[in-house]
């Protein structure tokens, strides 16, 4: 009975960090699928979530989830500004290039924070941050489960805008063929800084919602989230929207997991491990169907 | 005369598609095999099938009567395959020298033997001007030149020309027309795929002809394109 | 001009340096590091056009060979640079024979997750690696009666890898293997028309490649001659090597080279004012390149060049 618990505990806890490796996730995947560029900026984009959570605490002294309100709009412009300049001069060349745009750019951003916030870990302490919530035998943290909600929340806006919006739909016809959208009259360069913008906004409400659960440091917590990004896409299959969600709940079962029955200090290898089986065995990820090489 | 080239019951499949279905044929040295059908007919396919391009699914292709069906399309451009792309394929970043030497590399390690073979090859297509020139600047007619040159300067023992006369204007034809003779009088066996029925009539002596991955005619060019269901086909083809 | 009048100014002018600027001898010593990481990465990445973003990997293997070989096998540092190039060599065979069927990015992310893999290994296989705390090589066997801890010999050493590196690419650069490795970097099924085995060439390109990396890892070793996981593993330093080739030039012979000079010279020169962002000069630069030059510095150099030879010729 007991071990049954710690485990019902472990999976709850695993679910809850999936899920935010999931929001991550989603994003690039999004932004491979549509696009095709593999986004290598995309931990310093959860990043400089957490710094501006950081920022409009000190300044306006505000709870990191209501700085959401702020920090995603003006996240979304950074992105299409971002995709703008760096991105659309890009969309015919090689992929290569767009790869070594963004690591470029994730270079810039991660040393600018740098300069701004200094190298020391920063986090941001909320008074509820050590409240749980007794559910039966198991204990579940209260901002895991407010960081929970939250990502139900913007996974289902997600869901309902490409589904039932015409833009969405534009996005999704994109991601098929950005040839054949042209042709229907898509302005599919619209519709990449769009869905830069998106990616954005979701890395960002991925970083406001982890930094009163962790410590940032501006040029080692970008890479290590998009490393974890890259592992949850591959998983999922990359530009399979719906298996990034599928891949980031994995992982954080996957590392909860592993760390407490196999080895706590190869927490970060059991993912890369499982992402070069995937990228070796099943190219297309464990959820999709069609096979799409790339 | 001896057999260069025997392909027995090739099958090549697409998921669902049967591409080509049941194909079989034999070319001599010095023979030249005109390979027609309508757009779509798994012509290029057949090609890629006998150079190793498209995998088997059932069938046989020997090369100088040995077995090769297993083989990695690198390994049966060794035993004596030479092969032109229908979309030309040339090494965009390398000159067109470069691009000929590549292919010579095959027969020597020695840079200044294989330059040799290179610039032999460029001469015999015409293209020997233009050596120092960036491939990626050639017009289409002296891209499809390229494509021969690297063919050729591998030393094969068959050749496999995919439409290498499409888009040329009159002179250029003729000139290439004459070109893929000579080759053919120096020995080498040939298998083209053309769409212009003048030049395969000119060319061929034996025609094979594919509609929907099937042979559905076989002879010289004057029996096949007297065919009715040869016309049949065509006439389908071109109505969807 | 010879092929190799380039590399003989190098050479002179590296024999030359410490005479004149003594005081430069580290920063010196990182510039050649840098160039032949740069120009080893250029092997597979440029040449044969499999960009890796892991080669740190082979810089970590290098090190911690010769660290471990002199602090707990007492081996001479000769035989550990072998068998680590061994080593590197045999870890790109395995990696490549697995991970070439992968295109494109693909096989640059599997680089990233075996590299970081490594790292893991290094941090928590502490019997083996001394882990997180890291490891001194104190003490080093004399070849020839050279103090391998005395700046000026590890300077002429780091001389004699670069002019090595640079050595060998020039060799195949003309010939027979410098044309395959761009046959299949350009076109693979057109390389396989022209009767070459493209995973052939790319795994000889990444065992080459990967070995000459070590060497250079080994030398790197000593230098330092206190080795932390965290540093020589991490994925910075790979991405420091690929930019700098990427930036001087790709496929290029002396584009790596001219990146390192680029790149360490600014890093030093911004060290003052940004102090530890010293990476935000590789992020601009590679901006620059691959929005304005994608070939690179020397890359865009040679191709106006060959450009221009030919407009001339047709000319005249
Ligand atoms: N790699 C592939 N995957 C799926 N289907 C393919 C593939 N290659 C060819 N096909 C299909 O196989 C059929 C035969 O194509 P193929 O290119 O061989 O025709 P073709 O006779 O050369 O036509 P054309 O005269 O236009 O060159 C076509 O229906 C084509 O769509
Ligand atoms: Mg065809």
């Amino acid at each position: 009975m007991d071990i049954l618990t710690t485990i019902i505990q472990n999976l709850a806890n695993g679910l809850l960090i999936g899920g935010v490796y999931a929001l991550i996730g989603v994003g690039l995947s999004l932004i491979f699928g549509v696009m095709r560029v593999i986004n290598f900026a995309h931990g310093d984009f959860v990043v400089i979530g957490m710094y501006s959570a950081l920022v409009i605490y000190r300044q306006l002294s505000l709870d990191p989830y209501l700085s959401l309100l702020i920090a995603l709009p003006l996240g979304f412009l950074l992105g299409l500004v971002l995709e703008r300049i760096i991105l659309s001069p890009l969309v015919d060349a090689p992929e290569d290039s767009t790869l070594l745009a963004t690591l470029g750019l994730a270079l810039i951003l991660q040393n600018t924070l740098l300069l701004i916030f200094g190298a020391e870990p920063n986090s941001l302490y909320v008074s509820y941050a050590t409240a749980t919530i007794k559910l039966g035998p198991i204990t579940l943290s209260l901002i895991q489960l407010i960081a929970g909600a939250v990502i139900l929340v913007v996974i289902i806006g997600l869901y309902l805008f490409l589904t039932r919006s015409e833009a969405g739909k534009a996005v999704r016809a994109t991601a098929q063929n950005r040839l054949g959208a042209e042709l229907i009259g898509i302005n599919t360069l619209a519709i990449h800084s769009l869905v830069f913008g998106f990616g954005m906004v979701l890395a960002i409400a991925a970083g406001i919602i982890l930094i009163p659960q962790l410590f940032a440091t501006p040029a080692i917590t970008g890479p290590v989230f998009t490393l974890k990004a890259f592992v949850v896409t591959v998983l999922g299959g990359l530009g399979n929207i719906w298996g990034a969600i599928g891949g980031g709940l994995l992982l954080g079962v996957v590392e909860v997991l592993g760390a407490s029955y196999i080895s706590n200090s190869y927490r970060d290898a059991y993912g890369l491990v499982a992402f070069l089986l995937v990228l070796l065995l099943r190219p297309e990820g464990l959820f999709g169907k069609t096979v799409k090489r790339v | 005369m001896p057999e260069v080239l025997e392909a027995e019951g090739i099958v090549v499949r697409f998921g669902g598609l049967v591409a080509v279905n049941n194909v079989s044929l034999r070319v001599q040295s010095g023979q030249i095999l005109g390979l027609i059908g309508p757009n779509g007919a798994g012509k290029t396919t057949l090609f890629n099938a006998l150079t190793g391009y498209a995998p088997l699914h059932k069938g046989r292709v020997s090369l100088l009567r040995r077995d090769v069906s297993r083989l990695a399309p690198y390994a049966r451009i060794r035993r004596g395959m030479g092969r032109t792309f229908q979309i030309e394929r040339p090494f965009e970043e390398l000159t067109v020298l470069e691009n000929v030497l590549v292919p010579a590399f095959l027969n020597t390690s020695n840079r200044r033997e294989a330059e040799a073979l290179a610039w032999q090859s460029l001469e015999k297509v015409g293209l020997a001007d233009r050596a120092r020139q960036p491939s990626a600047d050639l017009n289409l007619a002296r891209r499809r030149r390229l494509e021969l040159a690297k063919a050729l300067a591998v030393k094969p023992q068959i050749l496999f020309l995919d439409e290498v006369m499409a888009g040329l204007n009159p002179p250029a034809l003729k000139e290439m027309v004459t070109f893929v003779r000579g080759l053919s009088s120096e020995g080498l066996a040939i298998v083209m795929v053309e769409h212009i029925m003048r030049v395969i009539i000119e060319l061929a002596e034996h025609v094979i002809v594919l509609a929907f991955g099937e042979k559905i005619a076989e002879g010289s060019p004057e029996e096949v394109t007297s065919d009715p269901t040869v016309i049949e086909a065509y006439l389908g083809g071109s109505d969807d | 001009m010879s092929k190799f009048t380039g590399l003989a100014i190098f050479l002179a002018v590296g024999i030359l340096f410490p005479l004149l600027l003594p005081g430069y001898l580290s920063l010196a010593i990182t510039l050649l590091l840098f160039a032949s990481w740069a120009s080893a990465w250029d092997v597979l990445g440029g040449w044969a056009g499999q960009s890796s973003l892991g080669h740190a990997a082979f810089v970590g293997l290098g090190a911690y060979t010769i660290a471990l070989s002199a602090t707990r096998f007492d081996l001479a540092p000769w035989w550990a640079v072998l068998i680590g190039m061994g080593l590197a060599a045999a870890l790109a065979w395995a990696w490549g024979s697995l991970t070439f069927g992968l295109r494109g990015p693909y096989f640059t992310l599997s680089t990233i997750a075996v590299a970081e893999i490594l790292r893991l290994i290094a941090i928590n296989e502490r019997w083996l690696t001394g882990g997180a705390q890291g490891i001194f090589i104190f003490s080093l066997r004399e070849p020839f009666g050279l103090d391998l801890f005395d700046r000026q010999t590890q300077y002429y050493l780091a001389l004699a890898y670069t002019v090595i590196v640079i050595r060998i690419i020039i060799g195949f650069a003309k010939g027979k293997f410098g044309y395959q490795m761009r046959a299949v970097r350009e076109d693979e099924a057109s390389a396989q028309a022209a009767g070459i085995n493209p995973t052939r060439v790319k795994l000889q390109a990444f065992m080459i490649s990967g070995a000459l990396t070590a060497l250079g890892g080994a030398i790197y070793g000593v230098f330092l001659s206190f080795l932390e996981p965290h540093d020589i593993f991490f994925l910075p330093l790979s991405v420091q090597i690929a930019l700098t080739a990427i930036i001087g030039g790709r496929g290029t012979i002396w584009g790596p080279t001219i990146g390192a000079v680029l790149l360490v010279f600014s890093a030093e020169l911004f060290r003052n004012i940004f102090a530890q962002a010293n990476l935000l000069i590789y992020g601009v630069l590679i901006l620059v390149v691959i929005l304005f030059m994608p070939r690179g510095l020397m890359g865009q150099l040679e191709h106006r060049i060959i450009r221009r030879r030919y407009a001339r010729s047709t000319r005249s």
